[in-house]
């Protein structure tokens, strides 16, 4: 039932405007390309005696912008939130088979620091949720929890990655007010300046825009494509434009199950399954 | 023809209900302002009469009133009444004593203050550490439900029994350097230079702060605990997801946004711990004593090891330990009043504490 995916592009379709990063791109060495950044072989995932995930063998493409579809409940959150592996935190929720790979690396070897894979494989959540704190503390909280306590470096880290959010034209005179006076969308970015002020190799989005009116949505989409040059993005979305939007590569979930992945183009306009056909046209949900 | 009258008894009957249920508000209000009304019209003249500083800078003292054969009346300390009565010679009539009448209150004022500071401090450290323990790190289980179920039944111990648990564990039991260990000492170990011996802490400000802390321990439990839930769980996943460790993310992001409320708890917290008697009264407090506690040999350290005079003590000493009189009245109201005030600043400094974080921490 698990399609192919093919092989990453090297060059491939663009969709996003070639723009400029905003801030000092690190080319990261390249990884060996035929493995992805993130591989999963056969995971199955449980909470307690549910089974959530299964079977899910899937490979995101490096610096490109991955989206999960599929009806609520189908098991996109879960995947996504195994890449940092935030269920952890979960009472009786764990892997039952299977492995994530993460660069490479399984990350559930017992040598893999739980720290230091969240600092590479950062996430923005479906509500933003920034600290009751400064705009300013809100960004460099990740640096402070990691030691960093020479303001030179923080106020650098800080425009740095405020800049990349595209929100350091919005802030920059009021650094030191509180992250809740911003708007919702602004709120958002905010929280992606501070997922990136660490200058991780992955962002994971969880449904980073429903919560956010049109305007706000179309611009952290586009943020998104000018995030995925310097980092790899996996996004969750309901919302089909979006995917069609913003997504390289897109992956199918129905009922915990990975149906079918491929190209934005195969899996929009000739998809392989027919239960993928139906969902992107919008004939169940 | 009026399509909406009034068709059932039931209807008649709400009015009745309200003006009951107004009246038992309105009975509240009125009996809590007869007691603060007639404390204060009593007790603060006391306080903020001519002389009144007295009342709050000296020690109690015992009262001597002495009446001479012409009918004066002289109101005299201990010292002043023997040099009145050589003055008077043959012409004294007749002398009166009341004890603790006379002087100030500021040995039990100090006796209750270092109790409450003490004992809130204890409380707030094993209080806080329990309750992160219970809320972000323990598994759910039995063990878990046991334990929680154990903070709710100290709840309802009465408080004498924590005095009494006091005077076996902190006054007779509680480990404490000497070179001299006593023989009735449960045991002792030697350190070469000195001995840990388990012979207690005597009757002392640490026996009673400690004791204390366990009576306000569970509310301050339960509230912390309350309140470190009510943080979101977005702020744990967030810092998690951004590389924190638990202890960062609960020392950052929990409870700075918890402390708001766990301040609030320890307000009544503090305002239960100044106004206990039964605990403190086998393990720190005593009827009278002539000196501040740091002023005794013991030293600046005697802050901790002396025993106190405390203001719920004392006034429990002045209503039934004493003969009633018109004299002994002084002393009486202006202990309540000044005991009403402390306890009440304390606790709005607590709120005014709260309200500040609590802006600075708006989520």
């Amino acid at each position: 039932m698990v399609a192919e995916l093919p092989r990453p592009k090297a060059s491939g379709f663009n969709f996003a405007p070639a723009k400029p990063v905003a801030g000092p791109v690190s080319a990261p060495p390249a990884l060996p390309v035929q493995h992805g950044i993130i591989v999963t072989e056969q995971l199955d995932f449980s909470y307690g005696q549910r089974q959530a995930l299964n079977d899910i063998s899937f490979t995101a493409p490096e610096h490109a912008v991955t989206a999960f579809i599929g009806p609520s409940g189908c098991g996109k959150s879960t995947l996504l939130r195994c890449f940092n592996r935030l269920n952890d935190r979960i009472p009786g929720a764990r892997i039952t088979a299977g492995s994530v790979r993460i660069m490479g690396k399984n990350i559930h070897d017992p040598d893999v620091d739980l720290i230091s894979l969240r600092r590479q494989v950062g996430m923005i959540f479906q509500k933003y949720n920034p600290f009751p704190k400064s705009i300013f503390e809100n960004v460099v909280y990740p640096l402070r929890i990691g030691g960093v306590t020479k303001r030179s470096e923080l106020d650098e880290a800080c425009e740095r990655a405020l800049r990349a959010a595209a929100l350091w034209d919005d802030v920059k005179d009021r650094l030191k007010a509180s992250a809740f006076g911003l708007s919702g969308g602004q709120m958002q970015r905010l929280c992606i300046a501070r997922a990136v002020a660490v200058q991780p190799r992955i962002l994971l989005m969880d449904e980073p825009c429903s919560a956010l009116d049109p305007i706000a949505t179309l611009r952290i989409e586009e943020l998104i494509h000018t995030l995925k040059q310097t980092y790899t993005v996996i996004i969750v979305t309901h919302n089909m434009q979006q995917a069609r939007r913003v997504a390289d590569q897109v992956a199918f979930f129905y009922m915990g199950r990975l149906i079918e992945s491929g190209t934005m183009e195969q899996i929009f306009f000739n998809p392989v399954e027919d239960h993928t056909q139906r969902y992107v046209q919008g004939q169940f949900s | 023809m009026n399509p909406f009258t009034r068709t059932t008894a039931r209807h008649r009957r709400d009015p009745f209900l309200i003006q009951g249920m107004r009246a038992a508000a309105w009975i509240i209000l009125c009996i809590t302002a007869a007691i603060f009304l007639h404390i204060i019209w009593k007790g603060a003249p006391v306080v903020f009469s001519k002389g009144g500083g007295d009342f709050l800078t000296k020690l109690p003292e015992t009262l001597h009133v002495i009446q001479d054969k012409e009918g004066n009346i002289y109101e005299a300390n201990p010292v002043e009444a023997d040099a009145i009565k050589e003055k008077l010679g043959p012409g004294l009539r007749q002398e009166k004593t009341i004890s603790y009448s006379g002087g100030g209150i500021l040995g039990p004022i100090v006796g209750t203050v270092l109790l409450v500071i003490g004992s809130i401090t204890v409380a707030l450290i094993l209080g806080i550490g329990s309750a992160i323990y219970l809320s972000e790190y323990a598994k759910k289980g039995k063990f878990i439900e046991a334990l929680r179920l154990a903070i709710l039944n100290l709840a309802g111990v009465p408080s004498v029994v924590f005095g009494l648990f006091g005077v076996g564990v902190f006054v007779l039991a509680a480990p404490r350097f000497t070179d001299f260990p006593l023989d009735r000492a449960i045991f002792s170990i030697p350190l070469g230079f000195t001995y840990l011996s388990f012979e207690g802490w005597n009757t002392s400000v640490l026996s009673g702060a400690c004791t204390l802390a366990f009576v306000i321990l569970p509310v301050i439990i339960t509230a912390s605990e309350e309140c470190l839930r009510a943080v979101p769980q977005g702020f744990r996943e967030t810092s998690l997801a951004l590389g924190a460790t638990r202890w960062q993310t609960i020392r950052r992001c929990v409870l700075p946004f918890a402390m708001p409320g766990i301040l609030t708890s320890s307000v009544l917290g503090i305002a239960r711990a100044a106004g206990e008697t039964a605990p403190i009264m086998f393990t720190a407090a005593i009827a009278y004593k002539d000196k501040l506690p740091w002023n005794t040999e013991a030293g600046w350290w005697g802050t901790f090891t002396e025993s106190v005079q405390a203001l719920p003590y004392h006034i429990y000493t002045l209503a039934a330990r004493i003969p009633q009189n018109e004299y002994s009245s002084r002393a009486q109201y202006g202990s309540v009043f000044v005991f009403l005030v402390i306890v009440m600043s304390l606790a709005m400094s607590s709120i005014l504490l709260r309200r500040k974080l609590r802006s600075k921490y708006q989520w």
